[in-house]
């Protein structure tokens, strides 16, 4: 080669270099890959000054070559003589419609072909541009490598970002559905979250009850449920509450290319978001379950606060008689009752009762018998009339299994006499001259048969200085640790023994001794007493 | 029964407001885009995007909204979402969305902002 020639050649290869940083500058901006074709041609085109640039891609050998850029229809004849290998193939042709016919691969198994035409001014390929050509070659290799880093990367911020994504949405959706009260919200919101995170197209939820289908759920909205399960790219997971079984599907996991299988990641999220509605469903249940409670307990406070006000807060003086009395509840509503009112005629009608068993319809038995008592007395019945008629009342007014032990008396102050009826309570203790007297005449307890059996009362005389103890059985059935009870005999023993004259002394005496036998025993029954001495 | 996603465009100056409804992923995107590319090609150069009606999106619906702001970002376009729910909002700011493109609570502010 000739100096001149030489120094010519030298002057253009530093012209083209510009050229290639410029193509490189615009090839490394592109976002896809027909951007990159487009623009690769555009440069091939100016350079060469070449009628028309054919580019074709394939993703690697054995697929097809797909059209990228097409100037003259008639490249595709020449398609087969693409031909692919490990190294660039460069085939130089004159006096035809192409003039190159190059196939370039790539490093990741993928291949450029480009079917060039003829330089405009009919001019033959020279050996400076066949120089050229191999360097634009290798310009639009670097600048593919540069597009797939790029894409590489932002596939990667993508993915990264999505992940993020799926763990701060598991993370809020479960605030969320922890803060939804409707049930059926929360599924539908788990449910759509499940399927975002997961890419999936559709899904569904179903509840079974005992493998019976009770209630579904599809998602999107507006879809079709059946193509979730006729789908054969699908998940699913389950949980269960109360033989209730939540079935999680979802189907159809999408990407820009088509339906794809879903990934372990998408079975813990869906399995992650299925935990989740579990835990909401069970706190809503335990909530529920609370307010019920809470509101039962309130229930139980207002019956046993109604119940208490029945308890006299204050006993009447009668002149002569010193008159104290206790009702200690247990824990429950309680079924004991006890009362001193004075009558019309100056009289005096003591009563205490106690109702089997205990809760809301011991309590209602008892304001039932208050009612009607207190009504009886003041119309002048007789005193066993008045028990068979309590006995018809308790009887409508109960179940089976209820039924009230009383004692009732009429203490009639100036002459100390008291006529008294026992319906089935325990023996009245009264004590005259320290004789032990059991007063237990009467009939059977009020409400426990219908039949009129009679009822009989009796009378007795208090004198000065004789004393009478009511009680109920919540006091002799007290027990202590080993169940042992406190006994009628130390109750009996206790009464006569006991030299203590004021009643209220004598009451408080009395639950003392009780609770020295139960000491730190749970009270297991109503505990009341009553206490009358004549002064 | 209707389709699964739907779309109601409207064109205000240079911009064009494309109300979505229903689901966001691949079918709900790429109709977006398609629909994008209607106006894109005629010169249409900014866009607002209504996702009023839109609860759920996933990443794939994600990608054609990336494509779009690309595709705006090289003419210096520009993408404004409006009505975006508290979930969407916050997955938008994670995967990046923010950095190209803008958000507004009405159609008057959006078109402000453009």
């Amino acid at each position: 080669m000739h100096l001149v020639e030489y120094n010519n050649l030298i002057e253009r290869l530093s012209v083209q270099v510009k050229s290639f940083q410029e193509g490189f500058s615009i090839l490394s901006r592109v976002n896809t890959l027909k951007e990159l074709g487009t623009n690769f041609s555009h440069i091939l085109r100016g350079n060469f000054f070449i009628s028309d640039v054919n580019i074709f891609y394939k993703n690697n050998e054995s697929t097809a070559w797909d059209s990228v850029v097409i100037n003259n229809k008639n490249c595709i004849n020449c398609i087969e003589k693409l031909k692919t290998s490990a190294d660039a193939e460069i085939q130089y042709f004159n006096a035809k419609e192409f003039s190159i016919i190059a196939t370039l691969p790539l490093t990741d198994g993928a291949f450029w072909g480009l079917i060039i035409g003829n330089k405009i001014d009919k001019s033959e390929i020279t050996e400076l541009d066949k120089i050229t050509f191999q360097m634009f070659l290798q310009l639009l290799d670097n600048a593919y490598q540069s597009f797939i880093h790029q894409q590489k990367e932002k596939q990667l911020n993508f993915s990264l970002n999505n992940r993020v994504v799926q763990l701060n949405s598991l993370i809020d959706t479960g605030i969320e559905i922890s803060k939804l009260r409707q049930t059926s919200s929360l599924l539908e919101l788990a449910l759509e979250r499940a399927a975002a995170l997961a890419n999936a197209a559709r899904g569904a939820l179903q509840m079974f009850s005992d493998d019976t289908l009770i209630s579904e759920i599809g998602f999107p909205e507006q879809s079709d449920i059946k193509k979730v399960f006729a789908s054969e790219k699908k998940i699913e997971t389950y949980v269960e509450f109360k033989s209730v079984k939540y079935l999680f599907t979802l189907s159809d996991k999408e990407s820009r290319k088509g339906i794809v299988d879903f990934d372990q990641t998408d079975e813990v999220l869906l399995s992650a978001f299925a935990r989740q509605v579990l835990a909401s469903i069970e706190n809503e249940h335990l909530h529920k379950e609370a307010l019920d409670n809470e509101r039962m307990h309130q229930e139980i406070e207002m019956a046993a606060t109604i119940q208490r006000r029945i308890i006299p807060q204050e006993l009447p003086n009668i002149d002569g008689y010193d008159l104290a009395g206790i009702n200690i509840p247990s824990l429950e509503i309680g079924g004991d009752y006890y009362d001193v009112t004075k009558l019309k005629d100056g009289r005096y009608l003591i009563i205490i009762a106690d109702v089997a068993g205990k809760g809301f319809a011991s309590g209602l038995l008892v304001n039932t018998l208050n009612a009607s008592l207190n009504a009886y007395v003041e119309k002048d019945f007789k005193l066993t009339d008045i028990a068979s008629r309590l006995n018809k009342i308790i009887y409508k007014a109960s179940t089976p299994e209820k039924y009230i032990t009383g004692f009732i008396a009429i203490l009639d102050p100036n002459s100390g006499t008291i006529e008294y009826l026992n319906a089935g309570h325990n023996p009245i203790l009264y004590s005259s001259n320290g004789n032990l007297s059991k007063l237990d005449k009467g009939g059977l307890a009020f409400g426990m048969f219908d039949f009129e059996l009679p009822y009989q009362s009796d009378f007795i005389q208090i004198k000065p200085g004789e004393k009478i103890l009511f009680y109920t059985d919540g006091i002799t059935e007290a027990m202590d640790e080993n169940d042992v009870e406190y006994s009628d005999q130390r109750l009996e023993s206790f009464f006569l023994d006991n030299e203590i004259t004021k009643a209220k002394t004598f009451i408080s005496s009395l639950i003392s001794d009780v609770k020295k036998h139960t000491a730190d025993t749970l009270q297991s029954d109503d505990i009341t007493a009553l206490y009358l001495r004549r002064e | 029964m209707s389709s699964e996603f739907n779309l109601i465009t409207e064109t205000k100056d240079n911009c064009v407001v494309v109300n979505t409804i229903g689901y966001i992923n691949n079918i709900g995107g790429q109709k977006i885009v398609d629909e994008f590319y209607k106006f894109y090609g005629n010169g249409v150069n900014n866009v607002i995007l209504d996702l009023a009606r839109s609860n759920v999106v996933n990443s794939i619906g994600i990608s054609f909204l990336i494509e779009i702001i690309e595709k705006l970002n090289q003419t210096n376009g520009k993408l404004i979402f409006l009505n975006l729910t508290p979930s969407i909002e916050k997955t938008f700011t994670i995967m990046g969305l923010f950095q190209f493109a803008k958000k507004s609570e009405d159609l008057e502010t959006a078109l402000k902002l453009l």
